[in-house]
């Protein structure tokens, strides 16, 4: 007789979605968990780079975008974040636990945003190729057996619309603009490409990704999607007029595959395994400021809240927060 | 205490399939939430499936109308978080490169899905 | 008023730089706070209501282009030090965030003032830049009100934050109620709510009202205003701030970016 758990896998591979309500085996939840977090995560620490640039930006135009674009990448942690304390429930921990797991380093975030982004073109080729490949992958996962999942991730696909155009529009710009514009845009490039050879993750998946594609969390390879990745923007950066810092990168004209240099798998991983990359300790930091720092301030609003509901008792309008 | 003479009002909103979202679609009366949903499932899906049924009961939502302040406005001076605030178009073919969409993007990996890539 | 002469030209100036200075400087300031709120909901609140201010400064830098001055972009970005007229307390280095409550729930309070003041002069481009702005005013006020509020009843520690915020900003508040150019300006418009003296009296009575609705103490009368308020000739906080807002764009200050 087939057990609940192949049961339920026979389901997934079906096609068939699932809610945060339904039953799933353990292993299945501790994966959506794992991924959701981490997506989450990232999505909130993926703030602190760009964010390097907010009092900096060169127009009124690029300032308002760059913080609308930024806040909207908060606002997909928020969401993410929801869903995998919903997720957590079983485990009794909530929104306090899951962001205390990033400053304890229980949980990992993507590579990309450990390192340095120095100038302004940092900021621009983030949008054009942070996002670009983050949107390869949340379009991948709009296919989700995880259904929650998969509904958020349309809300953030449509606003990801906006991080490219912006992306695009910053790097369109400094290509069309002085020479000091062009070398500021080179220097990124140069800086930004390993990192997002790296950040689809190794051409052979670990046991867990390989698990996640078999109960169908995530539809494709790692490989997969970096050549997606490469193929759509390899082109667009040499059209630039900028060059890649990969001698090696080339595409089979009979296959269509492209073959690049490994990036440093080693260094990288050691990276986001230890918060060791040259700017992970002080965007921690920030956000330690944030969140231990300001922890005070949560408390505060559950004091009022009790404040409140207990005036409410008692037949007192509660005023402004009566909201 | 005075005794209600009708039953708790819950609004109904239904899920038409897996990966959209709830939407209101109307209220019943009914003596608990279990009732509710087996009432709603006669009031409002007679002709028609639906992926879930959520009920709420009435007294626990508070409305954005009854707070216009905080009512929700399009930001029609906010074409800087537009994907059409942007046209990059021009510059792509100036560079010899094609403009992308993100509707693009998303048809790709779904074509790849369902194999057809 | 259809065309203004070059007096009332200059008179709309005098009044209408102040704003759109604070809006730009309280903007610029809040958006430091990205990534920084107590929690990811307020961070996206913090964060429109930041956009929505320099949105609101582009507006007003608009209707002063309208009059002569330079375009928005070169009002922020290329105006020497000596033409901002933006109260401190709106450019202030960022502080606590029992401080920035605060800070952002007095400016609210008083640019509602100072919005209505400044509608009843018959400037059609200025009254119609002013209404666009009503809708999301009305929206930040009731927050910030909401934050005062769940600090003042949050616990004997966030309450003492609040209290301390307060007695920290309200040395700073008077320069708000200035318009840093001549009395002829407002004077000539016949609009009495737009005297300084009136604006810190409707100020004052909103203030005292929620303060005690708190149950905070009044921390007394506001001193006097500076008599250089709005000036910041030399200086050298500003030099600091503008050269790092203006870091990128000197680097090509006339190309596309
Ligand atoms: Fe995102
Ligand atoms: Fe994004």
């Amino acid at each position: 007789m087939q057990s609940r758990e192949e049961a339920f896998m026979a389901r997934v591979q079906s096609g068939e979605k699932v809610e945060v309500m339904d039953w799933m085996p353990d292993e299945y939840r501790n994966l959506l968990i794992k991924q959701i977090h981490m997506h989450g995560i990232s999505e909130v620490m993926g703030a602190y780079p760009e964010r390097e640039w907010v009092m900096k930006a060169p127009t009124i135009r690029r300032k308002l975008a760059l913080n609308a674009k930024i806040q909207d990448e908060i606002g997909h942690g928020q969401m993410l974040l929801r869903l995998a304390e919903d997720l957590s429930q079983p485990y009794g921990r909530g929104r306090e636990d899951l962001m205390d797991d990033v400053l304890d380093g229980r949980v990992k975030f993507h590579n990309v945003f450990h390192l340095e982004a120095p100038t302004w073109a940092d900021a621009g080729v983030i949008g054009f190729l942070v996002d670009g490949g983050a949107i390869i992958t949340q379009a991948m996962l709009l296919g989700s057996s995880y259904a929650p999942y998969g509904r958020m991730l349309k809300r953030i696909v449509a606003e990801e619309s906006f991080h490219m155009q912006h992306g695009e529009s910053v790097v369109l710009a400094l290509a069309a603009g002085t020479p000091a514009q062009k070398a500021m845009l080179q220097g990124a490039i140069d800086r930004w490409w390993p990192a997002m050879m790296f950040f689809f993750g190794p051409r052979e998946m670990g046991a867990s990704s390989r698990r996640m594609l078999d109960y169908r969390i995530r539809t494709m390879t790692n490989e997969e999607l970096r050549q997606k990745f490469i193929n759509r923007y390899a082109p667009r950066i040499q059209a630039l007029g900028v060059s890649i810092p990969d001698p090696a990168l080339k595409q089979d004209p009979a296959t269509g595959q492209w073959s690049y240099t490994d990036p440093d798998w080693d260094w990288f991983s050691y990276v986001v395994h230890h918060n060791a990359g040259p700017r992970s300790a002080d965007r921690l930091g920030l956000r330690r400021e944030a969140h231990d720092g300001l922890r005070w301030a949560r408390e505060a609003s559950l004091q009022a809240a009790r404040h409140f509901a207990k005036e409410a008792d008692h037949g007192i309008s509660a005023g402004y927060a009566g909201l | 205490m005075e005794f209600p003479r009708d039953t708790p009002v819950y609004e109904v909103f239904a899920q038409r399939e897996a990966l959209s979202f709830p939407t209101h679609v109307g209220s019943v009366r009914a003596s608990s939430p279990e009732m509710a949903l087996q009432m709603a499932r006669e009031a409002y899906f007679r002709r028609e499936a639906a992926y879930d049924v959520w009920v709420v009961p009435e007294s626990a939502i508070t409305r954005a109308r009854e707070y216009p302040e905080v009512l929700p406005v399009a930001p029609e001076e906010k074409t800087y978080r537009l994907p059409g605030g942007y046209d990059n178009a021009p510059l792509w073919k100036r560079f010899k490169a094609e403009a992308q969409t993100i509707e693009q993007v998303a048809e790709e990996m779904a074509a790849k899905k369902e194999g057809r890539s | 008023m259809m065309q203004p002469t070059t007096q009332q030209a200059a008179a709309l100036k005098t009044l209408v730089i102040p704003m759109a200075d604070d809006e730009w400087m309280i903007g610029h300031r809040g958006s430091e706070w990205l990534a920084l709120a107590p929690d990811l909901e307020e961070d996206l609140a913090m964060s429109s209501i930041s956009q929505d201010e320099m949105g609101h400064a582009e507006l007003l830098y608009e209707v002063l282009h309208g009059l002569g001055e330079a375009s928005a972009d070169e009002a922020v970005y290329l105006r020497g030090p000596q033409g901002w007229r933006h109260a401190a307390l709106t450019a202030a280095a960022r502080g606590s965030w029992a401080e920035w409550v605060v800070r952002r729930y007095c400016y609210e309070v008083f640019d509602g003032i100072r919005r209505k003041a400044l509608q009843r002069i018959p400037y059609a481009p200025l009254v119609a830049a002013l209404q666009k702005m009503d809708r999301e005013h009305a929206y930040h006020l009731t927050h910030f009100q909401s934050l005062v509020q769940t600090l003042a009843y949050g616990g004997p520690a966030s309450r003492q934050y609040l209290e301390e915020a307060i007695r920290e900003d309200w040395p700073k508040l008077p320069d708000l109620f200035e318009w840093g150019g001549r009395d002829e300006a407002w004077v000539s418009w016949d609009v009495a709510a737009l005297a300084p003296s009136m604006m810190r009296a409707a100020f004052e009575q909103v203030v005292r009202q929620d303060f005690a609705a708190w149950q905070l103490t009044w921390p007394g009368n506001l001193p006097a205003a500076d008599r250089a308020a709005r000036h910041h000739d030399n200086s050298e906080f500003l030099a600091a701030l503008l050269l790092e807002m203006r870091e990128v764009r000197q680097v090509a200050p006339t190309s596309g970016w």
